[in-house]
């Protein structure tokens, strides 16, 4: 009897499961303690639509806003990005999904776009970008034709394409660095989740946590996924990756300033000689602290999200196995997929938090964290060079490995920064060793250059190198360019601040897909006085008048002859005064020259 | 505008106006020197004032204290029980100390040579990453572990090392946090601001392993005192008088004083009482500072990357702690964490005579200026003397009732008067007089400091023969007459008056002391009586260059090799171009002077 009730059950269950499976909705965050008591959450979540209801406007998890954008932009497949700090590779390892959810500072979007032709889809993508301003709060719009490239080799499309379909898109890259990511660009994005921040894993998502976070990436990707034998969907996938300093992100919200902590609280070494009550060698930074979810993140999670997959595990954490972890009652915990981590499926209508205790400074034993894995590669970019003329860069980049790397290095450049291409030089030093210099010829390293110089005020630089750097061996990778005189109005408010240089994107494309991006640059241009205009127009005023004034005199004068001209009356009265002068002394003491006379 | 013109033209062969010159030229030295002067009264100078109004200095609170003075007090320990080891075990510390708490550190090693000398170390400094930042903007502190009088700065390196754990707990900043420990504060800073802009030569100095983004503003700690302090020194002077922007002097001023309670002072002036005797001799010092070009600390080095810095000097004995130098370099950093742009505002250009009244450069530039005018007028007027042939004066006065009348007639007495000038040996006299500074320039910049009194002396003694074997050793090959001793000092006046006026841009200070200590060889002829040449030559002796080198190294007791090793060493490493100003300007224009009261036309 029972049997058959479950079989029944299972009956009833099943059409809506097959409903659930052309849309459905998944959500998971990752927690992974990083060191130097950071830790790293990844929230995801995916949603999708069949293509039939999202051409006949029948969106039931897919964000609707979205959805009609799309649709009026003719947009194949969308990618969008806010970032804000910088990942730490030295310390934090590799990127979580491998670098591929994250973009460089600022704001950055790409697009595979529905035209035949270039000008068709400039148009679209500059509906798309006013439409996404809107909708993200963000100054997408700022993104000119000046910022946008067409990347030829960085950008591969992620979702299933039919060829005809991609001989009519186009894809086009936009990047905004000096977009300040911020909370306005958050709410938009909690809103687009089925469960807005209520419930499940969206509820930890706090501006105040997230924007305090040493790194945070936002992303959006929508694309066609056909699944061999099934209908083509529509997916959606919600990234949020952030690492949080714990300290920091334990302090109470109303008591935010880091005061000295009081002296008793210290954490001192107390092996050392001078070690007294007013002597303390601080040791805090060592180890990581305990720490509980409702802690980092302000607030507990606010049960699971019912529209969400239940057999997915909301939470896991990746932490060795000999570590404790407390998680609240009436969750359930799940060895995870790939064995480091660990899962917990809840109560859904529970708050749920999850606790990480301080482990004692003489259990050296237990490992705190997972190790993080090493990336493939270290990409680090700065400016060469001083004044305001010239300038260069020089990208150092460093395969650790034991494999060679092959990528693709992408720079948009703004206009303003006309490089010399002939510059480009590559020089190669072994990691170990960087005393000994061997120059590879560029060849060697530069495989191909793809090049598109800019236009004065009408588009940027964009230039594409593949690269291969052999196995433990640093290449840097220098060029030069010149800096453009703005006009005075191109200026921006705050011009004396510089100008943001995008973040260049690195595709690794063997011995693994994988992206990185390196930190966005600041360039200063020669810049006005900018009250110089005043005493410009001062100045031009004077000498303007000064010889108009005599111009005008000579070519108004009337010239004639010194004799044909009537006397002047000044000179008359001049010579009546001077006669009245003359006389009066005459009168007096002349008297006998006149009586001659 | 025409007829003014026509008035100005026939002036100007008026032989009165031939006469004024030398007089105007002697006012404008004398104007040049009283403007000096006046700049300290009330109505010349101004009163300080914040002009970037992102700087907000002393509007926040600063938190530096209480527990963070037990940290302190150990940092200090760990940082006294290094006294004796090497550059290298002093970093590896230092270094332990900054990685403990998770700032990325750096080194680099470098190399210098001047005088002589081999001056050799490592950099070691910390990145603290602005938790939100991305790596566009920074801003530096500066702990060198010495001194600038040499001695340990264990103060200054284990303030700066708990500044650095405080600072990383702030979740604030908007710009990364550099901290440098340089082993000595002359070289150290040089070598790390060279290649963080990649302007360091390869072969002396390293290239720097991490790099931030663009240096907004950096503050040194020079703090070797083992007592609570009185006040604030703060140095300011950069190589070459280049200075930091003002608003960055007037925010440390402010924070420190207004907020702090601490005194500041500027200059080495401790006692100001603000009256105009005490707002000279600050003046005065500042002047000479600048004047003499050298670096004043470890500061200096980032001022000409355009990156404002001042040095923070604790002095004297009073009440104020560590812990209230750590606050007034944190409300420092919290100001300049403000800026949004570069520091622009404000003055670059400006004479401080109080620490909190300044003369800004509109005011102050006529002075130099008016003293390289002195030199330009007599140059103008010597050259049109040379132009007229002796007996053309007296042609001049039979025309003066004529003036009034056609262009031509003017035309036609102008050349009747004049005569035919000579420039080969002119001309020729002046370039090898100039081209004979590059023997003291290349020698005093060469020689290894042992060398270098000796050499002095040596070449003391040539430049004072060097005139004599000019005027009566090769002069007489030539029959040089008396136009030609107008034009070689027409046309060594003329050099010195442009060099001069364009320095005065550059460097004020330098620019008004050579052109006072030049100002002389403007008015010095050779007369009928050669006793009386000698007697003026002699005169001139003393204000040769060598002499007043080694006067002033007497007076502020100071060895002349000490000077000039000084001297090299700036040239060297910090690329100061004072010696340039005084063999190549300074040194010829005084031996065509010379030459000019010895008589060149041999009367």
């Amino acid at each position: 009897m029972r049997l058959l009730v479950s079989w029944l059950q299972l009956l009833l269950i099943a059409p809506s499961l097959l409903v659930a499976a052309a849309s459905d909705y998944h959500e998971q965050l990752t927690l992974r303690p990083l060191p130097f008591s950071s830790v790293l959450a990844s929230f995801h979540f995916r949603s999708n639509t069949s293509l039939t209801d999202f051409e006949s406007q029948n969106f039931r998890l897919f964000p609707r806003s979205l959805g009609q954008i799309l649709q009026h932009a003719g947009t194949r497949e969308l990618h969008l990005r806010f970032t804000l700090g910088r990942w730490d590779a030295e310390n934090w390892g590799a990127r979580p999904w491998e670098g591929t959810r994250e973009g460089g500072t600022g704001v950055e979007m790409w697009a595979w776009l529905d035209a035949s032709t270039d000008e068709e889809a400039d148009q679209k993508w500059l509906t798309l970008t006013n439409a996404l301003s809107g909708l993200f709060c963000a100054s997408l719009n700022f993104i000119d034709e000046t910022r946008t490239i067409r990347p030829v080799k960085s950008f591969q499309p992620e979702g299933h394409h039919s060829a005809e379909t991609l001989a009519n898109t186009r894809l086009l890259h936009g990047v905004l660095p000096h977009e300040v990511v911020c909370t306005e660009n958050l709410t938009p994005f909690i809103k687009m989740l089925p469960c807005k921040g209520k419930a499940g894993i969206g509820s930890l998502l706090d501006g105040h946590k997230l924007f305090d976070a040493s790194f945070q990436s936002m992303a959006i990707d929508v694309r066609p996924v056909c699944p061999p034998g099934e209908d083509c969907f529509l997916e959606v996938e919600e990234t949020i990756d952030m690492v949080l300093d714990i300290n920091r992100s334990k302090r109470p919200q109303g008591n935010s300033i880091p005061r000295p902590v009081p002296p008793q609280d210290l954490v001192c070494d107390q092996s050392k000689p001078y070690h007294s009550d007013k002597t303390c060698f601080p040791i805090d930074h060592l180890g990581s602290p305990d720490w509980n979810l409702a802690q980092v993140f302000g607030r507990p999670m606010k049960g699971t999200c019912p529209l969400a997959d239940p057999e997915v595990p909301p939470v896991c954490i990746q932490v060795p196995g000999s570590r404790d972890v407390f998680s609240t009652e009436g969750s359930q915990e799940k060895q995870g997929a790939d064995g480091q981590s660990r899962c917990y499926l809840l109560d859904p209508n529970n708050d749920f938090t999850l606790a990480l205790t301080n482990l004692r400074s003489d259990d050296k034993a237990t490992e705190e964290i997972v190790k993080p894995e090493a990336p493939l590669l270290y990409a680090d970019r700065s400016f060469t060079g001083y004044g305001q003329e010239h300038g260069g860069v020089q990208a150092i980049l460093t395969n650790p490995s034991d494999e060679e790397v092959e990528f693709v290095y992408l720079e948009s450049l703004p206009w303003f920064m006309r490089i010399y291409l002939h510059t480009l030089s590559t020089h190669v030093s072994t990691s170990t060793a960087t005393s000994t210099n061997s120059s590879t010829p560029n060849s060697d390293i530069i495989k191909e250059v793809y090049y598109r110089p800019a236009l004065d005020r009408a588009r940027g630089t964009q230039l594409e190198l593949v690269l291969r750097i052999p196995a433990r061996h640093t290449v840097f990778l220098t060029y030069d360019f010149e800096k453009a005189i703005l006009r005075y109005t191109e200026y921006p408010p705050d011009a004396n601040r510089g100008f943001d240089v995008a973040a260049a994107v690195i595709t690794i494309l063997s011995p693994r897909g994988m992206n990185l991006r390196t930190t966005s640059l600041l360039l200063y241009l020669p810049t006005p006085d900018f009250s110089m205009p005043y005493n410009v127009i001062i100045f031009t005023s004077t000498a303007i008048a000064l010889a108009f004034g005599g111009l005008y005199n000579i070519l108004v004068r009337r010239f004639v002859g010194a004799d044909e001209g009537p006397p002047s009356p000044i000179k008359a009265k001049l010579a009546q005064l001077k006669a009245k002068f003359m006389r009066k002394p005459a009168a007096t003491v002349q008297q006998p020259t006149e009586a001659k006379k | 505008m025409s007829r003014l013109l026509s008035t100005a033209l026939s002036l100007r062969r008026d032989p009165r106006v031939l006469k004024l010159p030398p007089y105007l030229s002697f006012l404008c030295v004398l104007i040049g020197l009283v403007w000096l002067l006046l700049l300290p009264l009330d109505n010349y100078c101004r009163k300080n004032y914040i002009s970037e109004n992102a700087l907000l200095p002393g509007q926040v609170h600063t938190y530096f204290g209480g527990s963070e003075h037990h940290v302190l007090r150990a940092y200090r320990n760990e940082v006294e029980a290094l006294v004796d080891q090497d550059n290298h075990q002093i970093n590896d510390k230092l270094e332990e100390i900054l990685r403990g708490f998770g700032v990325k550190v750096g080194r680099q090693s470098y190399t210098y040579h001047a005088a002589g000398h081999e001056y050799s170390g490592e950099n070691l400094y910390g990145i603290l990453q602005a938790p939100r930042g991305d790596a566009t903007e920074a801003i530096v502190l500066v702990a060198a572990w010495k001194s600038i009088k040499g001695e340990l700065n264990h103060n200054g390196v284990s303030l700066a090392l708990s500044l650095a754990r405080y600072f990383k707990r702030w979740s604030l900043w908007s710009k990364d946090i550099i901290i440098v420990f340089p082993p000595d504060s002359h070289t150290g800073t040089q070598a790390w601001v060279d290649a963080y802009h990649d302007a360091h030569d390869p072969k002396h100095v390293a290239p720097l392993p991490l790099k931030s983004g663009a240096l907004q503003g950096a503050l040194a700690i020079d703090y070797p005192l083992n007592h609570r302090f009185q006040s604030m020194h703060i140095i300011y002077d950069a190589a070459n008088g280049q200075l930091p922007n003002l608003d960055l002097i007037n925010a440390v001023v402010n924070i420190a004083g207004g907020q702090m309670g601490i005194q500041s002072f500027i200059q080495g002036m401790r006692q100001h009482k603000g009256t105009y005797r005490d707002r000279l001799r600050t003046m005065f010092r500042g002047m000479l500072s600048q004047g003499l070009g050298t670096a004043a600390g470890p500061h200096s080095s980032f001022i000409p990357y355009h990156v404002d810095a001042v040095t923070l000097q604790p002095y004297g004995t009073g009440f104020h702690d560590e812990m209230a130098m750590g606050r007034v370099v944190e409300g420092s950093f919290r100001s300049l964490n403000n800026l949004l742009e570069h520091l622009h505002q404000s003055f670059f250009f400006y004479l401080l005579i109080q620490k909190d009244r300044f003369v800004s450069i509109g005011t102050y530039l006529p002075s130099a200026m008016l003293l390289a005018a002195n030199f330009s007028i007599m140059a103008i007027f010597l050259w049109v003397k040379s132009g007229q042939s002796p007996q053309s004066t007296s042609e001049d006065r039979g025309t003066k009732a004529g003036k009034a009348s056609s262009e031509k007639e003017i035309g036609s007495s102008l050349s009747s008067g004049a005569a035919e000038r000579g420039f080969i040996f002119p001309l020729g006299l002046v370039i090898v007089c100039h081209a004979l500074s590059a023997i003291p320039l290349y020698t005093f910049n060469h020689l290894p400091a042992e060398l270098l009194p000796t050499a002095f002396a040596a070449f003391w003694a040539l430049s004072s023969a060097l005139p004599f074997v000019i005027c009566y050793g090769i002069g007489p090959l030539y029959k040089p007459t008396q136009q030609h001793a107008h034009l070689t000092k027409a046309f060594s006046l003329l050099i010195l008056g442009m060099a001069l006026s364009t320095l005065a841009t550059l460097n004020f200070s330098l620019s008004f002391i050579i052109g006072l200590l030049a100002a002389p060889l403007s008015f010095v002829k050779s007369t009928k009586s050669q006793v009386l040449n000698f007697s003026i030559s002699a005169l001139l002796n003393l204000i040769s260059p060598p002499a007043i080198i080694f006067a002033a190294a007497s007076v502020y007791g100071a060895e002349v090799g000490e000077v000039l090793r000084e001297a090299s060493f700036g040239w060297h490493i910090w690329g100061m171009y004072t010696p340039v100003v005084v063999w190549a300007v300074w040194w010829p224009a005084w031996t065509i002077g010379m030459v000019n009261t010895l008589g060149l036309a041999g009367e």
